[in-house]
Order: C-alpha cells, then structure tokens, then sequence
C-alpha cells in the first residue's frame, strides 16, 4: 500500500514509524538493564536505533583501512540493483513473449504450460546450488531471472487473455488481422497486467537477488554484506543493511507505481 | 454501392438455430432497423453480416461479393462501444485508416473532419474513460466512417444510454447519415427508434430469428415522434412484435 494515503494518513504513518523506533528502543534498553525479556529470546544483542543509524551512516561509503578496502552500503545497494535490472531486463525479455504467446495461442499454451507450472513453483532459492553448480558466472543475475520471469509470465497470460473480444472484433471489422489485431489491440490490452508483473516480479527478484548474494559469494551486493557483518558479529551493520534493503524495495514498488500511473492513465 | 444481400441464411449454435432462413437486403443508401424479442439472433445476424461469424447456411453479399471474414467494408457500431481505452478519441478514429497504411498527415486530416463531423471538437485528445455515454458513441460513429465504408452496421448503439441522450443521439445520427449518405442496418428492440430512423423496419420472430414482417416508413424527415402516421405504424409494428413476445413468454 502506498503511505501517506487517506485522512491525515501521512502523520498517521510519521506517528507509526516514530512509535516502533520508541519501541524498539525501550524494549533492547530493558532487555540490557535485566529489567524485561521476551523468552528464549536475546534481545541484548540486537543493535538500538541509535547504533543502528551510526552503524548506516558510518558504513554508507567506501573506506580503506590500509591494505584493506570495505565497500560502503550504497556499494553494496548498486552491486545489487544491478544484478536485480540484469536478471529483470532477461525476464522482461523471456517472460513477455512467452506469455504472449501462450495467452493468444491455445496450441503454444498447451506446449509449455506443464513447464511452466511445474517450475514456477520452484522457489529461486531452489535454484542457487545448480547455479553456483553450471554457471561459471552471473549465478545471482540467473536466480532473479527464475525469481522474477514467472510473476511476468503469468501476468502476461492473464492480461493476454482477459482482452475483451468485443475489442478485437471492432478491431476486426476496421481492417486488421493477425499480427495487427496482436499489436495494436492484445498487447496494449494487456499492458498494465504486464506491468503488474513486473512489480510482483521485481519484489521477489529482490528478494532472490539478497538470498543468492549469500549463497553465492562477490565481495559485493546486499545480501553478501548482511551476511558478512552478522559473521563478523557486527549486528548494528547487519540490521542497517536489513532496513535497506526494506527501503530500497519500498522505492522500486513506488517507481513502478509512478510510472503506471504517468503512463497508463486509461486503466482504471 | 452498399447493397447487402441475405440468402437463405442461417446460423446454428450448438444445433438449434439462432437465426433460419433469413432473406433480407439493404438497398443501396436504404436505412433498416431490425426489430425482434430479445435473443431472437438480431445481433447474430448483423455480426454475419460484418464477417465476424460464418453462416451455416446461405451466403451473404455486399454489392455481388460474398461476405468471407471480416470485411473494412462494414462499419460496425457496437452496443457497449467498443472504443480502445488506451487510445484517445483522435487515436480511436484514426484506428482503421492507419491499419490500412494510409499517409500519417492523410490520416489526421480524415480524422479531424470525423471529429468534426460527430460534434466533438475540442475532445481530441480525450481518452474514452473520460467521455459520457453519447460522446463516447459518437467516436463509435466517426471510428466507423473513418473507414469509409459502404455499409453501416449498428448493434443497438443507443441502448445503454439514457432517454433523453437516445433521442439526441438518433436526431445526431440521421444528421450525419444525411451528409454522409451509405446504406444502414440498425438493430433495436425500441419500436420507437425503430419508427424515427428507418425507411423500412424489418419484424423478426422469436428464436429461430427469421423475417416475419416488414414495415416501409415512408414519413418525411425529420419526423415528429407523436405524429399521427408514426403513432399508427407504431401500433401496427407493436402488434406483430406482440405476437413473437408473446410466443417466447409462454415458452419461460
């Protein structure tokens, strides 16, 4: 959901967003001073607020520290981004024809939809041994691809064949036909299903971009550096990197929507 | 030019008959309404005309040619519009002289005079989700012309709109047929609309939809609603409508 929607929604959200910070706060400080404790739980050991907020600030950019250097956040943030437009510009590219192709085309729908229901319901993760396994490079851009091409798939389909067919009958009695009636009435149709695809697609491409980043080790990216600094111990750094990578999807989710609505104003 | 022919037609869903043996022509500049009980193949017979669905039997010819598939020689008007939400009214109109291929300034002239012509300068660039019921039929209207064709066919293009909006539309409608004269097939089950627009109105019967009667409407245009002439023609078009009603009541 967007924020800051409704009335007074926006110093409703500021409200909320200061009341968990509090919160957060109170209950480590009870949990350090022995005063309360959620069970089984170490809540000692999670970084306040504060630390958290130096913790982001003072690993945001790059530093060397004699011989050795130690990417920043916003290092770590692009290193994933990339991989996550890569791995989506792939998906976009394989997932729109494919989906074309089998929501206008019984006979296509009929070849792969035994593929593609029994894959898709692999989860990316799935994927990251036979990544690291086959490919020599560009496993993490591979995972986003399995995360994202699905959601853009089926959107795709779904958009294709919710086309109404009052549309291409008009379509039809003002002269066009076959590739003409797939150009300028079925896609354009199914454009904002396709779009949605691709947001739903792009959230779960960012959430397989920061698990293979684990698995998959570059000196780089999200997933790479939280799980570094909790091996390191430095769980201030490792939640910092957390709530990025929370604000960053919220980011990519906003854009989408942006641009949904600047560019396909007739659909709603 | 414009001379639609049904032979013999029929037309078979599932092996009982919307439409049997329908026999029925347009003559060239005429303009027919099609009148008939719901469900009675009105609107199946128009789509056979327009190509969009092949008779089981019979043959359809505009102008000496049989009707295979959809043809740009038909204007089709549809019930609920039909208008391409994501292009504007402009983009709508100009749909089908840019299938064609024609010059991109060829193009935009035609659909200026379109607009124009439907009454909706200054709307050009209006998509329509932003557009009421009548202008939106209008775009329906000028979307069809655009393509030049020889024959107009209108799936009862007023019935989602209001009352007052219906009649504005019909009196608009014979404005532009008088400046653009091409013959007309118009489908209605209001036997008011039926009286005000058409030089002859076709009866049909319940389902099978076939001919049951037809009414020439030789009044002078524009026509008064109430008039006595109109009023007697309605009568007797209401009473041969009455009969096929009736026969589909007792068949519920």
């Amino acid at each position: 959901m967007k924020l800051g929607s409704g009335k007074n929604g926006l110093i409703i959200n500021i409200f909320s967003i200061v009341g968990f910070i509090f919160l957060w706060h109170v209950l480590i400080v009870l949990a350090r001073e022995d005063i309360f404790n959620i069970p089984f739980m170490r809540l000692r050991d999670i970084p306040t607020p504060v630390e958290t907020w130096n913790a982001l600030v003072g690993s945001m950019f790059t530093r060397i520290y004699g011989p050795a250097l130690t990417y920043g956040i916003i290092n770590h943030v692009e290193a994933s981004l990339i991989r996550v437009i890569q791995g989506g510009v792939l998906a976009f590219a394989v997932g729109v024809p494919l989906g074309i192709g089998m929501g206008y085309s019984k006979l296509i729908g009929n070849i792969l939809n035994p593929m593609v229901e029994i894959v898709r319901n692999m989860p990316p993760m799935a994927w990251i041994p036979l990544a690291i396994f086959i490919l020599v490079s560009g496993g993490s851009i591979f995972i986003v691809f399995i995360g994202m091409v699905f959601p853009i798939i089926l959107n795709t389909i779904y958009g294709v064949k919710s086309t109404d067919p009052r549309l291409i009958d008009a379509a039809k009695t003002l002269g066009a036909s076959g590739s003409g009636i797939v150009m300028k009435v079925v896609i354009p149709s199914a454009l904002p299903s396709i779009v949605a695809g691709l947001r739903i697609g792009l959230g779960v491409g960012w959430m397989a971009i920061v698990a293979a980043e684990m698995v998959i080790r570059s000196p780089v990216g999200l997933g790479y550096f939280i799980w570094n600094m909790g091996d390191l111990g430095r769980y201030a750094e490792m939640v910092a990197g957390m709530i990025v990578i929370g604000v960053v999807g919220y980011f990519m989710n906003i854009s989408i929507l942006l641009f949904q609505k600047r560019f396909i104003k007739w659909a709603d | 030019m414009g001379r639609l022919i049904l032979k013999s037609v029929s037309r078979k869903f599932n092996n009982s008959f919307a439409v049997n043996d329908v026999n029925l022509e347009v003559n060239e500049g005429e303009f027919l309404c099609l009148l008939g009980p719901s469900g009675c193949g009105k609107t199946t017979v128009l789509r056979l005309a327009a190509g969009l669905d092949t008779p089981s039997n019979g043959e359809i010819f505009l102008d000496n040619k049989k009707i295979t598939g959809a043809n740009r020689e038909c204007g089709f008007v549809f019930q609920e519009y039909a208008l391409f939400p994501w292009r504007t009214v402009r983009g709508n109109i100009e749909f089908g002289p840019e299938v064609k291929g024609m010059q991109k300034e060829d193009v935009r002239q035609l659909s200026q005079h379109y607009i124009d012509l439907v009454g909706l300068t200054g709307f050009e660039n209006h998509y329509p989700h932003e557009l009421s019921g009548g202008m939106k039929q209008r775009v329906g209207i000028a979307r069809a012309y655009a393509n030049n064709p020889k024959l107009l066919l209108m799936d009862e293009p007023f019935g989602a709109l209001d009352a007052q909006t219906r009649n504005i539309m019909q009196e608009e409608l014979l404005r532009i047929w008088d400046k653009e004269h091409i013959s007309a097939l118009f489908v209605t089950h209001s036997v008011d609309e039926a009286v005000y627009l058409a030089d002859r109105v076709v009866v049909m019967s319940a389902r099978p939809g076939t001919v049951k009667e037809i009414f020439g409407i030789n009044l002078p245009r524009p026509r008064v609603r109430t008039g006595p002439e109109a009023n007697e023609l309605r009568n007797s078009i209401l009473k041969s409508l009455g009969a096929e009603i009736k026969k589909l009541m007792l068949q519920v």
